[in-house]
């Protein structure tokens, strides 16, 4: 059991800034055997209460109790320690031995337990994580996956009763996070442990029985995961996101006034089960056609219809012009293989036979499983790696050609994992401007590109610091900077959203997006297929060095077979869609996200009904909200009434543009369907964050002015309704 | 990736060598190291190559690799050999413009690549590729050991050791890495001005010596929490008892250093 009572601890500050209160009057208590979930975005003090609990850190005020023992307490500690094990975020760092079998013999030999004990520790450790094949290899032959298992293995070996694993999952790829994951699982049933997980991935949070949100150092949320997840705008606004099947049924809930039920819908197939009933009482078609209800709501939303349609012939006219214009060709990859040196006397195949052609300003999303070849593939398109097998033509330009190299790296931008790690300057603005000053670009157009670089990232506020003094979040931006400094007009980036909380991975990608528009190519290596498939044109699937396939997310996504085959993992929103497959014989087998999943099945559910336009008004419309895709869509008011973005590159054109229409003029339709009809459930929640991306909602409302109208009329519903 | 370097990787295995005390062949190596280097005539080094070729057969481990361990010292061996070519005098063999090329420099440079090849070969066989850095630097403190009755802190010394052996790999790659990322900045290394290149360089170290801290940092937390430092006493898990086939082993270097030693004198 862990008691927390009135924990405050600041780290101490260095001699120009005060000390940061870190944790402020925490209290909370874990009992044994349960299994508690952290939650909160980065710097919100997850992992300074990770480090409260074993004593690595002790608390300024209030105190921290481990099965009665203050952690306070000397005497205690070791006994502390060794019942609440911890496996920390990087699995590099907290690898002691050189061997698997040493690095699990560390902790016990540390305990001074006799030689034999340890050894049959150490062997009952690799056998429950499943690493006795790997006893004597050293760390660095290990991949991540199997490091962070180690790391277990290694608490294991002491006999916790307490695991604590601080961000554990938090650099690993999809696959190997679901296998630590079922590890863990499995041993807390066997071993009746108690777990403490901190993560940003609210799935992760749904197997908690109790969940704490913490933010700026204090608990702002807590309870079990439906109770957590039913306050969706509180979670919004705390930076993180929902599971995306509970979103789905939030928002089918609303569009059907079904009521929600928290504690049944936390569960994936209880969702799908959920929407499965929601939809069934429905689609009664006496409730469409003849109830009062049905009259009522076709006659708030006539104009909603109309919009539809027009927004059909946009999608169709958008879909047109873009298969008419082939842009031109600026990455040519003709049949590249490439091969290292991996283990003493052998050869890894990173590449085998790869050809692909990236077309101006279109964003290119490469996913794979790790070690698929991903990151060696868009090494070759600087010429980082030499093309030895193959041929690689950036525009225009063979790589093969040494010489040119130079030139070719001013304008191909090639940002590495964990970028933040490259940043060494003493300012923000010095390391920014390195690119364009080893560029040989004078000193102001050097200046003009660091400001607008930094601006793009939201970074210019902080120029003058050292960029050792920013939080993780900062200086990743500040490094991604440093390569947009050089202007380039090909930018492929190696995973930059890893290890950012929600709301920063999505702040981040519409920072992003803003280059596309201004006709930037962009390539993205990544394993959140949600977001690839949100964000990208084209999807290229790399399989074992191979390309898989190549297509837009809709091709790419629709076969959940396709993507089990390529180790990959199938999007929350394909597998809901899937599981409803049977139940709607009309069913999309892509979405974007869960609102495009909602939006999929409510047309479904019309399509078999026949109902399809009085159905479909009220569906589009009670789902119009989300976050707008891009920050830049002010050009859309040029479009009339009908906000296309034509700066979004939307090459799936149903849903995207769909999605866009809808998220332009979100505020005013959104908040008048949340008050006029008859739902309890406000999905304008989700909203928070949209409107937060500093427009003011007139903007919107200058769109869509029969809208906005409308939506005024509503608010007088809401006062009476009120009243 | 690239080419990745040997140095502080070892290949598993479960051969005699492998199985032998770390620091029998600590000292066997060093044995060795002195006969082999110090093996003049052609007899001496041919019973030294046979030993040699014995000791690799035992660890089972591919020639490839055995001879890959000479690749990065290749210039060396050839600047010895080529220096005795031209410096040892003697029956003239070939005549190249004013370069006189005699017999016995021809023979002396052949075998002094020959020896320091064999010297790197036995080395790296017995030490590095068969033995894990930690069993090294436990050895290291073991032979140590003796030093404690001077207050010189040899158990956290081998610790220190173990450590930054474990950490070689993940700071090559890291470097290789950065290397990569600030080329990709336009970053120099070698070419350019001097500057640029100081500048090239700096652009590595300093996240290099950033992120070294930051590791160092992490992994003491990491020791921390599993007790390192605690008030118990540490286990010491290998109990390191020679085995019989130590023994036979230490025997056989010994025999064959002194029979290199023994048999120049009596030659002389």
């Amino acid at each position: 059991m862990i008691q927390f009572d009135k924990v405050s601890f600041a780290y101490q500050g260095n001699e120009d800034r005060d000390s940061v209160k870190a944790v402020s009057d925490v209290s909370f208590t874990i009992p044994d055997g349960s299994h508690v979930v952290f939650l909160g975005r980065n710097g919100s003090g997850k992992s300074t209460v990770a480090r409260l609990m074993n004593g690595l850190l002790l608390p300024d005020e209030g105190t921290v109790t481990v099965d009665g023992m203050d952690t306070s307490d000397d005497v205690f500690i070791d006994e502390i320690r060794r019942r609440a094990g911890m496996v920390f975020q990087n699995p590099d760092n907290q690898i002691i031995g050189t061997t698997v079998a040493d690095d699990i013999a560390f902790g016990p030999c540390n305990l001074g337990l006799p030689a034999e004990e340890v050894r049959s520790r150490v062997k009952r450790a690799m056998e429950e994580t499943g690493m006795s094949a790997f006893s004597d290899r050293e760390p660095y032959a290990l991949s991540g996956g199997q490091k962070q298992k180690l790391a277990v293995a290694s608490v294991l070996a002491m006999h916790p009763k307490i695991l604590i694993l601080d961000e554990s999952t938090a650099m690993l790829d999809p696959a190997s996070r679901r296998a630590l994951m079922d590890l863990i699982l499995k041993l807390k049933e066997k071993k009746q442990l108690t777990i403490v997980h901190i993560t940003h991935h609210m799935e992760e949070a749904l197997l908690a029985d109790r969940v704490y949100i913490l933010d700026e150092g204090s608990i702002a949320l807590e309870g079990t995961p439906a109770e957590v997840f039913d306050k969706k705008d509180r979670v919004l606004s705390l930076g993180l996101g929902l599971p995306t099947h509970i979103e789905i049924a939030h928002r089918i809930a609303y569009a059907t006034s079904v009521p929600y039920q928290p504690e049944k819908v936390t569960s994936f197939d209880g969702a799908v089960q959920f929407v499965r009933e929601a939809l069934a009482t429905f689609s009664d078609p006496v409730l469409i056609d003849g109830s009062p209800e049905g009259e009522a709501l076709s006659g708030t939303s006539i104009r909603t219809e109309n919009e539809f349609l027009h927004t059909k012939e946009q999608t169709a006219a958008l879909s047109q012009r873009e298969s008419s214009v082939e842009s031109p060709v600026v990455i040519d990859v003709n049949h590249l293989s490439y091969a290292y040196a991996g283990l003493p006397g052998s050869h890894v195949q990173a590449l085998q036979d790869v050809s692909l052609e990236v077309r101006q300003g279109e964003v290119l999303g490469i996913v794979g499983h790790t070690g698929s070849g991903k990151s060696t593939l868009i090494q070759h398109f600087n010429g980082i790696i030499p093309s030895s097998r193959g041929t690689v033509l950036v525009l225009g330009v063979d790589l093969s050609e040494r010489k040119i190299i130079r030139s070719i790296r001013r304008k191909v931008g090639l940002l590495f994992q964990y970028p933040e790690d490259q940043l060494f300057e003493e300012t923000v603005a010095l390391d920014i401007a390195f690119a364009p000053k080893q560029m040989g670009r004078s000193p102001e157009e050097v200046a003009h590109s660091v400001e607008k670089a930094a601006k793009r990232l939201g970074v210019d506020h902080v120029l003058d610091r050292s960029p050792f003094d920013l939080s993780g979040g900062q200086r990743r931006r500040v490094a991604i900077a440093g390569v947009l400094a050089a202007e380039p007009v090909i930018l492929a980036l190696d995973e930059p959203a890893a290890g950012l909380d929600p709301a920063g991975r999505e702040d981040l990608f519409d920072d992003l997006a803003t280059l596309t528009s201004e006709g930037a190519t962009m390539i993205i290596v990544s394993h959140d297929m949600e977001a690839m498939a949100k964000r990208c044109d084209r999807i290229l699937v790399m399989k074992e060095g191979r390309v898989a396939k190549i297509g837009t997310p809709e091709e790419i996504i629709s076969s959940a077979a396709f993507l089990e085959d390529a180790s990959l993992n199938v999007p929350p929103a394909k597998r809901f869609l899937d599981a409803l497959a049977d139940d709607f014989p009309g069913l999309a087998a892509f979405a974007l996200d869960a609102k495009d999943t909602a939006e999929k099945i409510l047309e479904a559910v019309c399509f078999s009904n026949n109902n399809e336009q009085i159905f479909l008004r009220e569906a589009r419309s009670a789902m119009n909200d989300q976050r707008s895709f891009s920050k830049n869509n002010e050009s859309s008011s040029e479009v009339g009434s009908f906000p296309v973005n034509h700066d979004l590159p939307s090459h799936s054109p149903s849903s995207k543009n769909n999605a866009s229409v809808l998220s332009n003029d979100a505020l005013p339709i959104r908040q008048d369907i949340a008050l006029s009809s008859r739902g309890n459930e406000r999905l304008s929640d989700i909203d928070k964050r949209s409107i937060k991306q500093d427009r003011p909602s007139t903007e919107y409302a200058s769109h869509n002015g029969t809208s906005y109208t409308k939506s005024k009329s509503c608010e007088k519903k809401e006062e009476s309704s009120n009243g | 990736m690239g080419k990745r370097s040997l140095l502080g990787r070892s290949i598993p295995g479960t051969s005699l060598i492998h199985r032998l005390d770390a620091r029998v062949k600590f000292i066997a190596a060093i044995l060795l190291m002195i006969a082999t280097l110090s093996a003049k005539s052609p007899i001496v080094l041919a019973v030294i190559a046979v030993w040699t070729a014995v000791l690799i057969a035992l660890s089972r481990i591919p020639l490839r690799i055995v001879l890959r361990s000479i690749r990065p010292i290749i210039i060396l061996i050839i600047f010895a050999m080529v220096i005795h070519f031209f410096t040892v005098g003697g029956t003239p063999l070939f005549e190249i413009g004013s370069i006189v090329i005699s017999r016995e420099g021809l023979i002396s440079g052949l075998l002094t690549a020959l020896r320091i090849s064999l010297m790197v070969i036995q080395t790296s066989l017995l030490l590095t590729l068969t033995t894990t850095p930690i069993a090294i630097a436990d050895a290291m403190g073991r032979l140590l050991s003796p030093l404690e009755h001077l207050r010189f802190p040899v158990q956290e010394f081998s610790m220190m050791m173990s450590i930054a052996m474990r950490f070689v790999p993940t700071l090559l790659d890291e470097a290789m890495r950065l290397m990569k990322a600030q080329s990709s900045r336009g970053a120099d290394f070698d070419t350019g001005g001097l500057m640029r290149r100081a500048r090239g360089i700096v652009s590595i170290l300093v996240p290099l010596f950033v992120s070294s801290f930051r590791r160092a940092d992490d992994l003491a937390v990491a020791m921390e929490a599993r007790c390192y430092g605690g008030t118990s006493s540490r286990t010491t898990l290998y109990a390191m008892k020679l085995q019989r086939r130590d023994y036979l082993f230490l025997f056989a270097a010994i025999l064959i250093s002194a029979f290199v030693f023994l048999w120049q004198d009596l030659v002389k």
